[in-house]
């Protein structure tokens, strides 16, 4: 079909690209302590996307079968794109092709869904309190990436996902872990941690609204880069004024002990693969080293446009299927020391970090799960409060890092120790 | 009915969406994509089984057994009995047009935007998008039960996004329109003018101060406080998952004898549902009546369990199963007028416009942020401020309600529960609360 869709398009277009890609899932819900809903689905989607005169077309559809609509809606797509100086799709190179993300043990097998239920329930018995939801999924997603440039890259890889909320009297805890490798997700732990926040969140007293030192968890570290620091490293962004780091290359815009670099090969990364969504080969993008700016993240339509070089930064997400700019292992480090030694407020998870500004950055939220933290554990629970702030002044108030990082998504991040944050506190 | 299934559904859902992307003055993308999705829902000895397919395999004519049977088997893993009641199921006709996007022509399409585009030109502008979509389903639903029911809906939408920056200060300006009722990217800029003056004008607004104040939330934001504080909390999955703090709490006095809140997926809004998504007939349901708690939000099966209220809340994206969600959430107009409420607050703060909200049902703890607001003093509207976000307990925050406006309006937006995305509007008039809690990046 790859080699149809190429033919019908060297008609009418320039340069040609197919993506292709192909998932299977099962998973089991819980409902309270019981499995109430068992899911399997299947599907598959081709994106084409065609360069004509510098114009960029695009169309993707859910039924392959029906390509030829899909190629006719990128080339009526290109007709009114705004042209750029086009400096051609990738070549083949000499890329890595194995799977770097798939455990051939992971099967869409229902015993396997039930087998974390099991694991995750268990843990959850660590700490009194009550199962409202959870959930336990496994997949298999294989893509193919295709150009007229004899580009064709394959590979297969595989998911396990596991969430679980719970509730104590008024007290939420929410855990969650996702990884590709059966021996790298560990459900008892989930469900451990979520009892946890639950049944130890339990009777907190109000706090005083001034500054403390506060330790966010890498949850709320990855909310807080999601809603403002990600998409100022966005060279489109950049480019067309929605971003505070444009002509910042070369300045301070974190503390200097404080690196942000995407590592597409990081062997913590969920997801791994050799080439991005556009085909190309990946490499490191050292975005902040030091507290310094150094890159931003392009993929070929926005380099083009802006005279700059791709860095391999595409993804494929969001409704058209398009390539858009994004990053595969971003991850977050500075000065390692035991953060949870001197006394400080620990915040597990965010409410409403989505609504912060995300041009300037500025942000106040509630807090999910604090605790006041010392002596290296959490200790007294903290019964609500406010946190505010400015996201790229954090970036200069972080003291330290934990050594363990977690991956969520496309971030890796640890926890991270901030001095002199406004809390608002009810007490 | 095959196997020992107890019931049966299956909704189709196909469609195109068709996209424009007009930033800062090129059209970076203007196109159309398609979809095909299937999701087979069955009960069977124990719980539900899902089956989801997409594309070719979702081109049916009549339901294949074999989509049944994988269903059912999907169904095996569960190991609770549950029931659900059988309920009215009839479809509200789907008010038409004043004018089909289907009917106009991407070109066209493309130079209403570049238009309205020529309106975000302003001192301090640095950056302007606007963004156009639309989306045309098809819906085919049946059940076991013999209903059956087809209809067609188009939502399409704009935003305006503007960046102001100067000195080193960065302020957007944002406004969105949504609707069921045909293209509506014809002469709006107004609007888009609006959004760019607000950028500009955010450039010289002071940094909110936080603290405990007296508020005021306009129409949009109030409508925000309804959908997260209490309507996400009256989902009746969420009371029978024993995650909410309004479970068990019917016929209690939970707020203000000034407040009533209804979710109507009947009313032909951006949130409408002729039929929800197993086949329950839509009607409205009154969650609070002048403070006291009355219904709940429900499915089928969370009316069976949970009772109190009404089913025809379930919704789901194209091919995933649908869950307890709202449609069309407001806060019925009260007395008061504007002035009285400004006047009344005396001291304190008006906020006005969304980025949105997040709550957690359980604790019953939500927090909202406001796009921008206005100092009161002394009864009057005084300094422009930006980047205010309010948090508060539902429970403690409902009985501060002290007056309601009488100028109801509801705004569109998107609702996101269990990773799916759905079309809502929220409403309410102005509302005065004596007591919020409010986010600003300074403290005392």
């Amino acid at each position: 079909m790859i080699d149809d869709i190429f033919r019908a398009a060297e008609n009418v277009a320039d340069e040609a690209e197919v993506f292709f890609a192909r998932t299977e899932a099962i998973s089991a819900d819980l409902k309270q302590d019981k499995i109430a809903i068992g899911s399997k689905s299947s599907g598959s989607g081709i994106i084409i996307r065609i360069i004509k005169d510098g114009k960029i077309g695009v169309s993707c559809t859910d039924n392959p079968q029906t390509w030829k609509r899909c190629l006719d809606a990128a080339c009526a797509s290109a007709k009114f794109a705004d042209p750029l100086t086009w400096k051609g799709l990738p070549e083949p190179a000499d890329v890595d092709k194995r799977p770097l993300a798939l455990d051939k043990r992971i099967k869409t097998d229902p015993y396997l869904v039930t087998d974390i239920i099991s694991q995750l329930k268990a843990g959850s018995e660590a700490y009194k309190a009550d199962i409202t939801s959870g959930s336990a999924s496994v997949a298999i997603s294989s893509h193919t990436i295709a150009n007229s440039n004899g580009l064709n890259y394959s590979t297969t890889g595989t998911q396990v996902h596991v969430s679980l909320e719970m509730i104590a009297g008024q007290s939420t805890g929410y855990e969650s872990d996702t990884s590709w490798n059966l021996d790298q997700i560990n459900p008892q732990e989930t469900g451990e941690k979520a009892s946890f926040f639950a049944a130890k969140g339990q009777g907190g007293e109000e706090i005083e609204t001034k500054t403390y030192d506060v330790i966010l968890s890498p949850m709320a570290v990855s909310q807080l880069l999601d809603a403002a620091v990600i998409p100022a490293l966005s060279g489109r962004n950049v480019h067309t004024g929605r971003s505070v780091f444009a002509g910042k290359i070369g300045d301070y815009v974190a503390g200097e002990h404080i690196s942000l670099v995407d590592d597409p090969m990081d062997p913590r990364g969920v997801a791994n693969s050799a080439w991005d969504g556009e085909g190309m080969p990946v490499k490191k993008n050292p975005f902040i080293e030091n507290g310094v700016l150094r890159s931003f993240a392009f993929d070929l339509r926005t380099a083009y446009r802006y005279d700059e070089t791709p860095t391999a930064s595409a993804v494929r997400t969001g409704q058209s299927g398009a390539p858009a700019i994004g990053n595969h292992n971003l991850i977050l480090s500075g000065p390692e020391f035991d953060i949870f030694e001197d006394k400080a407020l620990f915040v597990h998870d965010l409410i409403g970090a989505h609504t912060a500004n995300p041009m300037s950055g500025d942000f106040s939220v509630e807090l999910s799960s604090p605790f006041f933290a010392y002596d290296g554990e959490l200790q007294e629970p903290v019964r609500t409060g406010m946190m505010s702030g400015n996201i790229f002044e954090i970036l200069y108030k972080i003291q330290g890092c934990s050594k363990e990082t977690r991956t969520l998504g496309s971030v890796i991040v640890p926890s991270v120790r901030l001095s002199d944050i406004a809390i608002i506190g009810r007490g | 009915m095959p196997v020992s299934c107890r019931y049966y559904d299956v909704r189709r859902v196909t469609g195109e969406v068709t996209q424009v992307d007009v930033d800062n003055g090129r059209v970076e993308q203007a196109g159309t994509s398609f979809f095909d999705k299937a999701v087979i829902r069955v009960l069977g000895d124990k719980g539900w089984g899902v089956f989801s397919v997409s594309g070719e395999e979702a081109e049916f004519e009549k339901l294949p057994e074999s989509f049944i049977k994988e269903a059912y088997s999907a169904s095996l893993v569960t190991n609770i009995h549950i029931p659900i009641q059988e309920t009215p199921s009839s479809i509200h006709p789907v008010p038409s047009m004043k004018e089909n996007p289907a009917d106009v022509s991407l070109e066209e399409k493309v130079s209403i935007l570049l238009d309205m585009y020529k309106a975000t030109e302003g001192p301090d502008i640095v950056s302007r998008r606007i963004n156009y979509i639309e989306k045309d389903e098809k819906v085919t639903f049946s059940d076991c039960y013999g209903n059956s029911y087809n209809y067609g809906l188009c939502r399409c939408g704009f935003s305006v996004l503007l960046v102001a920056s100067r000195a080193g200060i960065v302020q957007m300006g944002y406004e969105r329109d949504h609707t069921i009722s045909g293209l509506n990217i014809r002469h709006r800029q107004d609007l888009a003018r609006e959004a760019t003056e607000r950028a500009g004008r955010l450039l010289d607004a002071k940094p909110a101060k936080g603290g405990i104040l007296r508020a005021v939330l306009d129409p949009e934001l109030a409508g925000v406080f309804a959908h997260e504080a209490v309507g996400h909390a009256s989902e009746g999955d969420l009371v029978k998952e024993g995650s909410s703090i309004l479970k068990g709490k019917i016929d209690e006095q939970i707020g203000s004898p000034l407040l009533t809140i209804v979710d109507d997926p009947s009313l032909p809004e951006f949130g409408f549902c002729p039929v929800d998504d197993e086949g329950t007939e839509t009607k409205r349901t009154e969650i609070i009546q002048k403070g006291i708690l009355k219904s709940y939000l429900h499915s089928r099966e969370t009316l069976a369990s949970v009772g109190f209220g009404d089913a025809g809340h379930c919704r789901g994206m194209p091919g995933v199963e649908p869950i307890v969600r709202m449609s069309n959430t407001f806060i019925e107009n009260g007395d008061s007028s504007y002035d009285e409420i400004i006047s009344e607050c005396r001291s304190g703060i008006l906020l006005k416009g969304s980025r949105g909200g997040q709550v957690d049902p359980g604790r019953g703890m939500f927090q909202f942020n406001a796009e921008f607001g206005y100092l009161i003093e002394d009864g009057e509207c005084t300094t422009m401020v930006r980047d205010v976000s309010l948090s508060g307990e539902i429970l403690q925050t409902l009985h501060t309600i002290s007056l309601i406006g009488d100028d109801l309006a509801l705004h569109p937006g998107y609702c996101g529960k269990g990773g799916q995305t759905v079309p809502v509007t929220d409403g309410s008039p102005h509302l005065l609360l004596d007591k919020a809690v409010v986010g600003g990046c300074d403290i005392d």
